[in-house]
């Protein structure tokens, strides 16, 4: 990977680390284990390593956002998560302020792109 | 394969806090299994490279776990590191330096030239070394851990902003360098050549050294001497590392002062360490002769030696500790007013 690209990449991982949260707390009004959980943001196509997702999950739970459960039934023990009635809250709110951002910075970056074109 | 997992998960669970090992442990195992079967390989049927490249996605060991750890804890951190770099550099050089000097005199001066003190002053090097060595980085925990505690503190306001230090209250780095010589040359001088401390002459077939101190006597208050030189290198390391006085400073300051003048009264106060023999042997080497105005004059000055150091002591700590806490208030007395 050359030097700009690099930087690129970190730059991205800095952007992502807090849109990783809106994900995950958007997937779990249904209880997930960690590794369905990766599956399903793959699939929506956020793309996230379990070793990132698994230290993620608990430290929200620490902070109380999430919920969680071990399964002894099945094969092998699972942990599940589900959001609490404070995640949730957190959730509609730190969505919102997502959505103000990407708007307040697309009007930044369009006035730019006018100005520059006219 | 579940060797190479056990190891994994182990590496991982060995760098968090014991509390939340079980857990993670169960949830690591559980994830590694969860990656094999979706790779086709479930259980039993992984091969070791199944498991090799499962591993390799999730990453090192170090880095895993650092993910897991919510907070990174030091013993000596980022902020510290340098100055405990630097300290640790002074105080090993100046052991090893000074060491050397005392081992070269011993060696010229004995007549016993055997292989033995060379191997003796290796060993002295190593111990006292692993000793410094353990001092300076126990002083460098004290003060993370004092600056951890002080960190936390969440109501802090502008106005608790300490002054910039004006050339008055700034200490230079050349001051706790200096210290930092004086306190390992008092401990290599006092624990291994207090024998050097006295009248000497070298000079073929009229050589004579005639010690101060008795060493045997001497040796019981070596604690003593030990306890000053740590509080000495702790007070010169905050030097170091503040540049400027704080109430901290002064306190470790006013507390060594205390101290060295405490063991300087209770070594000093008692007078089996004084060498019983010194006057007889200044006759013996023909310095003075009994009798003699010259003879009785030293002889007074001998017998009030420990009391009249006890005095000179006590005036050199008092004057320092009145000129630390000139500057304290001067220091203090920037754009805040004085509250205490």
């Amino acid at each position: 990977m050359s030097e700009d690209q690099e930087i690129l990449h970190g730059l991205v991982q800095e952007l992502r680390r807090g849109t990783i949260i809106i994900g995950v707390l958007s997937q779990l009004s249904e209880p997930q284990y960690g590794y369905s959980l990766v599956a399903i943001l793959q699939e929506k196509g956020i793309g996230v390593e379990a070793g990132t997702l698994y230290p993620l999950l608990r430290r929200l739970e620490k902070q109380g956002l999430l919920e969680s459960q071990w399964d002894t039934n099945e094969a092998r023990p699972r942990k599940y998560y589900i959001i609490s009635k404070m995640g949730k809250e957190i959730y509609s709110q730190l969505y919102r302020e997502w959505k103000d951002m990407m708007t307040s910075l697309e009007g930044l970056v369009d006035a730019k792109e006018e100005k520059r074109d006219p | 394969m579940t060797d190479l997992i056990n190891r994994y998960v182990y590496a991982v669970t060995q760098k968090l806090p014991v509390p939340q090992r079980a857990d993670i442990e169960m949830e690591l195992r559980g994830l590694i299994e969860d990656m094999l079967e979706d790779r086709g390989a479930p259980g039993d049927a992984a091969s070791r490279e199944d498991v090799e490249q499962v591993l390799l996605k999730l990453g090192p060991p170090n880095e895993m776990a650092a993910r897991y750890r919510v907070k990174e804890r030091y013993l000596i951190g980022p902020g510290l590191i340098d100055g405990y770099w630097s300290v640790l550099k002074i105080v090993i050089y100046s052991l090893v330096i000074f060491l050397s000097i005392s081992y070269i005199i011993e060696y010229f001066s004995s007549t016993d030239s055997s292989g033995e003190t060379l191997l003796e002053y290796f060993v002295t090097i190593l111990s006292v070394s692993i000793q410094g060595f353990a001092w300076v980085t126990g002083i460098f925990a004290f003060i993370e851990y004092l600056g951890a505690r002080t960190d936390k503190a969440k109501d802090w306001e502008p106005s608790h902003l300490e002054p910039v230090p004006d050339s008055a209250t700034r200490i230079k780095p050349i001051e706790p360098m200096i210290g930092f010589l004086a306190s390992i040359l008092f401990f290599v001088v006092f624990t291994f050549s207090i024998d050097w401390i006295g009248v000497i002459r070298f000079s073929g077939e009229q050589s004579f050294n005639i010690p101060v101190f008795d060493k045997e006597a001497f040796a019981i208050y070596l604690p003593f001497i030990w306890a000053v030189t740590a509080i000495g290198i702790l007070k010169d390391t905050m030097k170091l590392i503040l540049r400027k006085w704080t109430s901290q400073l002064v306190a470790v300051h006013l507390i060594f002062n205390v101290v060295f003048t405490i063991a300087a009264i209770v070594i000093l106060s008692d007078p089996a360490i004084m060498n019983p023999t010194f006057m007889n042997q200044l006759v013996d080497a023909n310095l003075l002769t009994t009798g003699e105005e010259s003879y009785n004059t030293v002889n007074r000055i001998w017998n009030q030696s420990r009391e009249g150091l006890i005095y000179i002591i006590i005036i050199i700590n008092l004057m320092d500790t009145v000129s630390v806490g000139m500057k304290w208030f001067r220091h203090k007395d920037g754009p805040r007013v004085l509250s205490k």
